[in-house]
């Protein structure tokens, strides 16, 4: 009977364990209602494969730069729309101390290398198959934007949708004057 | 030995069915068994931009002869196990069933001996501390009980 008791109030401490673990990774989009609201917060880490390279790349590895990260989809028609601005922004500012990272989520590997093959896209592109990413950065549709300072912090602006060649300067800008 | 027949014959009947799934599947079990990554339903009840590229690239691997394990590899290795409807039976996955159904084991086990203990306290005459044949009848009572008992003599 005491064996029972203890099994039972086991599983409950279990169950509430399992309740405070979602409830907690269900905060995942404080990044972009925070950045939205002009706040500056800290980047959610990743680690993820690279699609036009070997190996991964860790965002936390890029701290010292500022980080313009995009998320994007190869079947998404705004992303295509937007390519050719990226790419032109990435020559604009690359040796300046600016890294670009595309990260492809929910897409088909040959799809995407395909997309990268048309655009000239050269700047690292991770893969995000089951799309890790869209909760803790709260993702709501293809192509997002955040910008990311030299000490790892995501800094407003945060487009929504096709950034322009003038958003995407406002916003490294941004991120280069942050402190 | 009749069950044990019966078991067999049902394998007889089912296996060749299985092993034509494996090897020849169709596009719509596939599309009933893997989810959109997406939009987290089943292939067959989506109809977002990567639920119809998902169903383009299962149609293409049924016509290059793939395998129903094969194609299910594949969506994995591209999208993570979120598309399989169904967590798999080995591995870390096989944890998904075993621990539901432990937990309904264990369930049946301890409504089993609830029921029990509960059914020898209700049979059993009561013979232990407090019961009724042991309470002695305080003197003033047991003269009223004998005067009422009388009355009906």
């Amino acid at each position: 009977m005491r064996a029972a008791r203890v099994l039972a109030v086991g599983a409950v401490l279990a169950l509430l364990g399992l309740l405070v673990w979602d409830l907690a990774k269900g905060d995942g989009d404080k990044v972009a209602k925070e950045v939205n609201r002009g706040q500056v917060v800290q980047a959610p880490n990743f680690r993820l494969p690279l699609l036009n390279g070997t190996g991964h790349l860790s965002l936390a590895a890029l701290r010292g730069k500022v980080v313009v990260l995009n998320f994007w989809q190869s079947y998404c028609h705004p992303c295509e729309e937007e390519a050719p601005d990226l790419v032109a922004a990435h020559e604009h500012w690359a040796g300046r101390g600016v890294a670009f990272v595309g990260v492809d989520v929910q897409d088909f590997k040959g799809a995407a290398r395909k997309f990268l093959a048309r655009y000239g896209v050269t700047y690292p592109i991770v893969r995000d198959g089951p799309g890790s990413t869209i909760g803790p950065f709260g993702l709501t549709g293809y192509p997002e934007t955040y910008f990311v300072d030299r000490r790892g912090r995501v800094v407003p602006p945060h487009v929504v949708g096709i950034a322009s060649r003038d958003e995407l300067d406002t916003g490294i800008r941004r991120a280069l004057e942050s402190a | 030995m009749k069950r044990l027949a019966a078991a067999a014959l049902a394998a007889l009947v089912l296996a060749p069915a299985a092993l034509a799934s494996e090897q020849h599947p169709t596009q719509r079990e596939l599309e009933r068994e893997l989810v959109c990554i997406e939009c987290h339903t089943t292939l067959d009840e989506s109809d977002s931009a990567i639920a119809r590229q998902m169903k383009a690239y299962i149609a293409r691997r049924i016509r290059q002869g793939a395998t129903k394990s094969q194609i299910e590899d594949e969506l994995v290795d591209q999208f993570g196990p979120g598309v399989l409807g169904v967590p798999r039976k080995h591995g870390f996955d096989l944890l998904a069933w075993v621990l539901p159904l432990g937990g309904i084991a264990l369930g049946a086990v301890a409504l089993g001996v609830g029921a029990r203990r509960w059914s020898r306290v209700s049979t059993e005459p009561r013979t232990g501390r407090g019961s009724v044949k042991e309470l002695p009848l305080d003197p003033e009572d047991e003269r009223r009980v004998d005067e009422e008992l009388e009355r009906f003599e």
